[in-house]
């Protein structure tokens, strides 16, 4: 079996040099129109000093970081013969886990004082208004994607699409589109978030109902294309939605209460604290929901689909649930965006804007709300700091790329994300030591 | 009489295309019993199984189920879940837990599937959702008990060996209160003193919970010393039926399961 091996070990390398390969390309020079090619070609053969130590032709090193990025992967998959006591170890049952519950709840007080605090601690007008648009809403959303993605196992990629829907319908209710407003009446932008939830909500179950019978990748393109629909509707519906230019007239959120009077202006950090409160109380809901009867369910239909339905689990039922609910959080994300900017634009609603949310739950680990606030948290945050103070050479538009690399990395060496959930994480062991039957076909001894 | 019977399969023949799997089945079983169906492999056992639960749709014929409140229900067309809210339990051939949950857990899944959904209470945690939940646990407990693996309670599922999976799929059907429990072939993959065990727990299913017992089985000894009737079925039809000394007797089976000549079937 050497020649097997010999192979496993050539296809490993291959796929190490091409990684680096995108990278030398990646942090290389740029082409121009009279050299089209020179980017390319450069990126290989430019002779530049690595590290400050020597000088060389730009290979040399990168080939080097391969056969070091090779060497980390073989030593990582060997330590593979110790799945069987992966097994085990994963296999042991938490010490019941409510003798964990006082520690995570420390945890998530002390991160929720650190919230608090934060916009008093950070000045820089850029970190205070990044928090709101791009740290705490994509929490949101990734908490909310978490559990169609992470708790009920589907793949959807047109997340977007309900953001979209959300951040349209406050527009849409406080008058900001060339249609008319709800009732006529322009509310304030407080009405839009149950209007939006619930009309999100609806958007889930149209689509839900008869998507959700596919399964896997089908259900993936299917949603992928409601993304791209809304998104074109969007544009395209020049008389409703104000076409390609979007609308700027959505007003700030404000509270008019007897002498209570509030108007949340320009400033970011009123925003952080109201979205805080938003994703407070999402957090709290969904981690009920996953230790309910619903959240087993989920479970359940996720790790076989027809033990779930034998024991009376409705699986059409539970999917579309978990659609609506993850819509909803998008829903409520979309109000939050359109009346802190005041502006929406079709083409903030693109399909990277999906995949950017389910990069974030997979980076922290699907199913596992901590790990997904965790994800989001990490990501967002470094990502506005390249943008922020970008390194020599960086784009915004290469942000992608590098996301890209990280996902790539984190397949090979911690499949069920940063802090994975426990379910999830037996489910990745189960597979890979050939254990689970998460994937068979129905068992039978017929055709 | 046949008010009594809580399976009445009449001409039932399902296809895959071109493959009949079942051609005609006629077979009926009476409350509280203790029913087998035998066969060698590829007759079509898994197949009457898979329709008397509502996984496959047989194209003729009908089945009806003498529900909970003697209230008859035709199965065809229903939705496998819906079969189960009826009150129609199984296990599976190559037993299916939800591996990376408890002994614990699948047992509760199966006690609380049935109830609404409650979306909003289960976040809000109200009342109504701990007294649920309490419910559930202490059902579960008390099937867990009654299978015997409580002292498993908390032991992932796929970590179990393959007669105490038995035994929890069995307290997992239980637990969402059927009327009869079927089961395929429990005693695959288990030894000689889990089989024993396993006999005395699907006998007492039916003496303490009072639960129909419908079984394939490929282990004539277990067959023959627990169900009070069998039918046998070869190539998707019934060949014989009877009680176990009637059809130890029935040339046809001997027949069906040595083959006629000299080509020996392998499996049986």
């Amino acid at each position: 079996m050497k020649s097997i091996l010999t192979h496993q070990l050539f296809r490993r390398f291959i796929t190490a040099a091409a990684v680096l390969a995108v990278v030398a390309v990646m942090t290389g020079p740029a082409g121009s129109t009279e050299a089209p090619t020179a980017g390319f070609t450069g990126s290989f053969s430019e002779r530049s000093s690595f590290f400050g130590f020597f000088e060389t032709v730009r290979w040399v090193p990168f080939l080097f970081l391969a056969l070091v990025f090779f060497g980390v992967w073989t030593l990582w998959l060997s330590r593979g013969a110790q799945i069987k006591s992966g097994v085990s170890q994963v296999m042991q049952v938490p010490r019941a886990a409510t003798q964990r519950r006082p520690v995570r709840w420390g945890i998530g007080v002390v991160l929720l004082f650190v919230a608090l605090i934060l916009p008093h601690v950070i000045n820089d007008p850029f970190w205070q208004a990044a928090m709101v648009e791009q740290i705490a809403v994509y929490v949101l959303l990734a908490i909310g994607l978490n559990v169609v993605v992470g708790f009920a196992g589907l793949l959807d990629l047109g997340f977007v699409a309900f953001y979209a829907i959300g951040a349209y319908v406050t527009a849409w209710v406080t008058g900001a589109l060339p249609t008319p407003p709800l009732f006529g009446i322009h509310m304030d932008p407080f009405f839009a978030i149950p209007i939006a939830i619930v009309i999100v909500m609806v958007a889930g179950i149209v689509l839900g109902v008869p998507t959700l019978r596919l399964r896997g990748d089908y259900l993936a393109i299917v949603t992928l294309g409601f993304g791209e629909i809304i998104t074109i509707f969007a544009n395209n519906l020049y008389g409703i939605t104000g076409g390609s230019q979007g609308t700027s007239l959505i007003p700030h959120f404000s509270l008019h209460i007897g002498p209570i009077k509030y108007v949340w202006g320009l400033a970011p950090v009123p925003y952080y604290y109201l979205t805080l409160v938003f994703v407070v109380i999402f957090l709290l809901a969904f981690s009920l929901l996953e230790h309910s009867r619903v959240g087993r369910a989920w479970t359940a239909i996720r790790e076989d689909e027809v033990a779930a339905e034998s024991v009376g689990i409705n699986p059409l039922k539970y999917k579309v649930m978990a659609f609506a609910i993850g819509a909803s959080t998008a829903g409520f994300a979309g109000v939050v965006t359109a009346s802190q900017s005041n502006n929406i634009f079709p083409s903030s609603f693109s399909l990277a804007f999906s995949i950017n949310i389910l990069v974030l739950v997979i980076f922290g680990g699907m199913g596992s709300i901590f790990g997904v606030v965790l994800g989001a948290l990490l990501i967002q945050t470094g990502s506005m700091y390249l943008l922020h103070s970008p390194p020599a050479g960086y784009q915004s538009s290469d942000l992608y790329i590098y996301l890209g690399a990280l996902l790539v990395v984190m397949m090979i060496f911690r499949p069920a994300g940063l802090v994975p959930s426990r379910r999830r994480r037996r489910e990745i062991v189960l597979s890979e030591a050939g254990e689970g039957h998460m994937n068979e076909v129905l068992t039978g001894d017929q055709p | 009489m046949s008010s009594d019977r809580i399976f009445d399969v009449e001409s039932v023949t399902l296809r895959f295309g071109g493959v009949v799997s079942l051609n005609d089945v006629s077979l009926h079983q009476n409350r509280g019993e203790i029913l087998a169906v035998i066969g060698p492999n590829g007759a079509g056992k898994t197949s009457l199984f898979n329709s008397l639960t509502g996984v496959y749709q047989p194209q003729e014929g009908s089945i009806t189920f003498l529900g909970r409140d003697s209230k008859p229900i035709s199965i065809i067309g229903k939705k496998a879940h819906r079969v189960s809210s009826a009150g129609v339990a199984r296990t599976f051939q190559a037993s299916r837990m939800f591996s990376a949950l408890t002994a614990f857990e699948n047992v509760k899944i199966g006690a609380e599937s049935h109830k609404g959904i409650g979306v909003l209470g289960a976040m809000l945690k109200g009342p109504a959702t701990r007294r649920g939940e309490k419910t559930s646990d202490l059902k579960t407990a008390q099937l867990l008990d009654f299978v015997g693996l409580t002292d498993k309670a908390n032991i992932v599922s796929a970590s179990l060996s393959y007669g105490d999976r038995r035994r929890l799929e069995i307290a997992r059907g239980l637990a969402t209160d059927p009327q009869v429990l079927l089961l395929d072939e429990p005693a695959a993959g288990t030894n000689p003193s889990e089989k024993v065990q396993l006999t005395e727990l699907i006998r007492k299913v039916r003496d303490v919970m009072g639960v129909s017992i419908l079984l394939i089985e490929h282990d004539m000894k277990l067959v023959m010393s627990l169900a009070e009737r069998l039918y046998v079925l070869n190539f998707g039809s019934v060949i014989a039926q009877g009680t176990p000394a009637e059809i130890r007797a029935n040339d046809a089976v001997i027949e069906a399961y040595l083959g006629s000549s000299a080509d020996q079937t392998k499996g049986a």
